[in-house]
């Protein structure tokens, strides 16, 4: 029995590698240690790579989709996309401090946004410098703009949730993925009715 | 010895080439947005369920440069070849003006317009990351009535190309309706629709998704009440009791 349950443990080192679990006293939801069986770890502290990459990815880009926001509130010239601006701005914030406290709880880095998208092979849409560009156009152009960069902008975070749903382990975190899908794909159909006037 | 080195060498670069490998394929991509392309509709949620893949990812119909199709041959965005499925058609006059929206800014080579295997527009990318907006005006020159066009775009530095298809009326004659292999017609009604798809609530009503709510409006959701903290047209996942950024329980 103890062999099999070595085997296993060993199989599972070698074949995934990237599933951890927070040291017991550290989690969130630590079950009572009890004298017979090893305690179960709380949900919350098991995940692997996966979660871990679309936690930080997520952080990155949450904040340039907040930036666009404000971006968004200042310069919007129709309500419907000041509204969404305002929107997006305050549930991402919410979103935000939730990943960075899980980050925290796996005694894992926040990271930075560059080198994550060149370990990934992205080009993402948004830096800085697209965001300064964006705060250049004005009136109907500038809202078609924000709302353009805002609809591809949230696209991307529906392929990253996807791969999440795919590859994560962390039951919080696929939940949340999810959740990105959802409320996304709602801003992503809100957006694109105006951009094609439809 | 030395011999021995290098092999040693050699054996350790391979598993360092496997790493360097990005994980999963690079991520993309775009489509047109304005006209609505068929996987723009998907993603407006047009067509409910009958999109496959591209309700949730509209930007990634990908595939190998040179294809006519609008799927880029790739089976996950097959039923956005599907001329039978109610795509609606935008009525435009020879001269075009076509938005993209980009989720990522692949190097570009160019962009390619095709209408019945004439290619109607070309633009080039200049080998150079795409500008925002990106906003092309072609001319349709010779072509009237129902049309389907074929949007590509043809990127630098990968072997594929991203496509979308915009079903047209052109200078008017053709009608909206599907091609004539289909049966059904749709009928000609004048009624214009409504501009917004947006309801207002009704005050102190229950929460709904597509609905605009001001700051300081009451809804009940699951036997709670709520005041919207923040205007917005709600939607789903945006419930109340999961967006406590927009609704405060009171």
């Amino acid at each position: 029995m103890k062999r099999l349950v070595i085997a296993v443990a060993v199989l599972a080192l070698a074949g995934c590698g990237g599933e951890a679990v927070v040291p017991e006293g550290q989690q969130a939801h630590g079950h009572g240690a009890s004298s017979a069986a090893p305690p179960v770890p709380g949900a919350s502290a098991r995940f692997n790579d996966a979660d871990v990459m679309f936690v930080q990815m997520m952080v990155d880009h949450l904040q340039l989709g907040i930036s666009l926001s404000q971006v968004g509130l200042a310069k919007a010239t129709s309500q419907e996309a000041k509204d969404l601006a305002g929107a997006i701005d305050v549930t991402q914030r919410e979103e935000l401090t939730m990943l960075k406290s899980w980050l925290k709880l796996w005694d894992k880095p926040e990271g930075d946004g560059a080198s994550l998208h060149a370990a990934h092979g992205g080009q993402p849409l948004l830096d800085d410098k697209v965001i300064n560009e964006a705060k250049e156009k004005s009136g109907a152009e500038f809202d078609m703009n924000f709302l353009n960069l805002m609809t591809g902008h949230q696209g991307a975070g529906v392929e990253m949730a996807l791969a999440e749903k795919k590859d994560g382990m962390n039951p919080e975190t696929t939940a949340y993925a999810d959740r990105v899908v959802t409320t996304r794909q709602g801003q992503i159909s809100q957006m694109l009715k105006i951009i094609s006037g439809s | 010895m030395k011999i021995m080195r290098k092999a040693a060498l050699v054996l350790a670069a391979v598993p360092a080439i496997v790493f360097i490998t990005p994980v999963g394929t690079a991520s993309a991509h775009g489509y047109v947005s304005s006209p609505a392309s068929r996987a723009a509709q998907c993603a407006q949620g047009a067509l409910g369920n009958s999109c496959g893949q591209a309700r949730y990812e509209p930007q990634s119909a990908e595939g190998p440069k040179g294809l006519m199709n609008c799927s880029g041959a790739n089976s996950a965005f097959r039923e956005l070849d599907n001329d039978a499925l109610p795509w609606k058609v935008h009525n435009t006059g020879s001269s075009l003006t076509l938005t993209w929206t980009f989720t990522a800014r692949h190097v570009t080579r160019d962009y390619e317009y095709f209408i019945n295997g004439t290619r109607v527009g070309y633009v080039s990318g200049n080998n150079a990351q795409p500008s925002n907006p990106t906003t092309h005006t072609i001319n349709l020159g010779g072509f009237s009535g129902r049309q389907k066009l074929y949007a590509i775009w043809n990127i630098g530095d990968t072997v594929n190309a991203f496509y979308s298809c915009i079903d047209l009326n052109i200078n008017g004659g053709g009608g909206t309706t599907p091609p004539p292999t289909t049966t059904t017609t749709r009928p000609t009604t004048t009624t214009t629709p409504p501009t917004s798809t947006t309801q207002q609530p009704p005050a102190g009503g229950t929460w709904a998704a597509n609905t605009s709510y001001a700051a300081g409006s009451t809804v009940t959701y699951g036997g709670s009440t709520y005041r919207c903290r923040q205007a917005h047209t709600s939607l789903t996942g945006w419930e109340p009791p999961n967006a406590a950024a927009l609704w405060e329980k009171i």
